[in-house]
């Protein structure tokens, strides 16, 4: 069967409407399992703030299920002008084989396509975190705020840059 | 369904650092990209998101330029997007936003700056739902170009912004569409950011009639992503 070549991605651009970019932050509301929080700040070279970047998250349910039809598992936050985000989420399960983890998708004005990057509750023995090199792994795993908070920085580009995938 | 998907085409797809646009240097990673095993982490992906995001705009068939004293300035066109997988098989149900500027090439947004007018009858934003073909329709009026607040910057061919899902999480796509035969075009840092000139001209829509009273573009979008047959890795 012949092939459709995928079209090509491209920029977010800086003016994606404030009326997509809000109101899908909140994963928890009906969800069962542990409410957590995930914030953090976005930055580019030189440790600077960005404004209205596109945070997509996939997440597994409480039991490490990706299918479960009573949670979406999907959720989209904006960075404010000081460069931060927030998600309200239940703590993934374990899906087989991984360690709990939350996936994010990052657009932006100046990202020619789509940035991924995982965040870990923790240090684990895990297919993907493996393959990242040992010295960044540390980026990928969220601080520990409070109980119920976790907090998880992304630096585009520069030092202590956070690491991302291609697939 | 089991998906597969391959890598991206460095051919077709951009690469990061673009000399033309000075802000991909600051933005894209000085790192190279890690390559990970796929798994159902991966190939899953959030459905019925059309639960989820609230519809604006129209459903299967949306509507930005309005009619009689509601009319936006602007040349009438009516938008036929239609998509589909690598398979060629179309994605009904499927989220489309589509966001774009007014035909004075000023967004509804509070960081544009540039110095054009606001027409109080635009709201230049659509969240959609694909039909059974995979197909959308939006009647809108045409974007105009629009200088980029860059350094070094240069102006906007008139394109339209497209974002949309796909099957799984590696499906997803946030593309331009833009119109054919604009000068503009020619100069684009963000078109020309794709080496493949084949693959360029499937990011410019077709004009399919200029004989109705909106001119009618089409347009194919194709989210990564074919069907795992048996056997296959």
């Amino acid at each position: 069967m012949s092939r459709l070549i995928p079209t090509a991605e491209m920029t977010l651009g800086p003016f994606f409407p404030r009326e997509f970019a809000q109101g899908a932050n909140d994963l928890a509301q009906g969800a069962s399992g542990e409410v957590i929080e995930i914030t953090g700040r976005v930055t580019e070279l030189d440790g600077k703030a960005l404004d209205n970047v596109i945070l997509e998250i996939w997440q597994a349910d409480s039991a490490g299920r990706f299918d479960n039809p009573a949670f979406s598992g999907w959720g989209r936050a904006a960075t404010d002008a000081q460069g931060n985000y927030r998600f309200r989420t239940i703590r993934p399960g374990a899906a087989p084989g991984r360690a709990p983890h939350v996936n994010f998708l990052i657009l932006y004005s100046g990202l020619m396509r789509q940035l991924q990057t995982v965040m870990f509750f923790e240090d684990a023995d895990d297919p993907v975190l493996k393959v990242v090199p040992q010295s960044a792994r540390a980026r990928l795993i969220a601080q520990r705020v409070n109980q119920t908070s976790y907090r998880f920085d992304i630096r585009l580009r520069g030092g202590e840059e956070t690491p991302f995938f291609d697939d | 369904m089991a998906i597969r998907i391959e890598p991206r085409d460095p051919l077709t797809q951009a690469q990061g650092v673009e000399a033309g646009y000075a802000q991909t240097a600051r933005r894209w990673p000085s790192q190279p990209l890690v390559r990970r095993p796929l798994g159902a982490a991966e190939l899953s992906g959030p459905q019925h998101l059309a639960r989820r995001l609230p519809l604006a705009g129209g459903g299967k068939a949306g509507d930005l330029a309005g009619y009689g004293d509601k009319r936006a300035i602007g040349q009438l066109v009516r938008l036929r997007i239609r998509v589909l997988d690598e398979d060629g098989a179309p994605l009904p149900g499927t989220v489309l936003e589509v966001w774009h500027c007014n035909a004075a090439g000023k967004y509804i947004h509070p960081n544009d700056t540039h110095d054009a007018p606001v027409d109080p009858n635009f709201y230049g934003a659509a969240r959609l739902v694909a039909g059974d073909t995979g197909l959308v329709e939006l009647r809108t009026i045409k974007p105009g170009a629009y200088p980029v607040p860059d350094t070094g910057g240069w102006w906007r061919p008139p394109h339209v912004h497209l974002s949309v899902w796909g099957r799984v999480w590696l499906s997803r796509l946030v593309t331009q569409m833009f119109f054919p035969g604009e000068p503009l075009n020619e100069a684009d840092a963000i078109l020309n950011a794709i080496r493949d000139p084949g693959a360029r001209e499937r990011c410019i829509a077709c004009l399919a009639s200029s004989k109705t009273s909106e001119m009618i573009f089409e347009h194919q979008l194709v989210v990564r992503g074919r069907k795992a047959s048996a056997g296959t890795p």
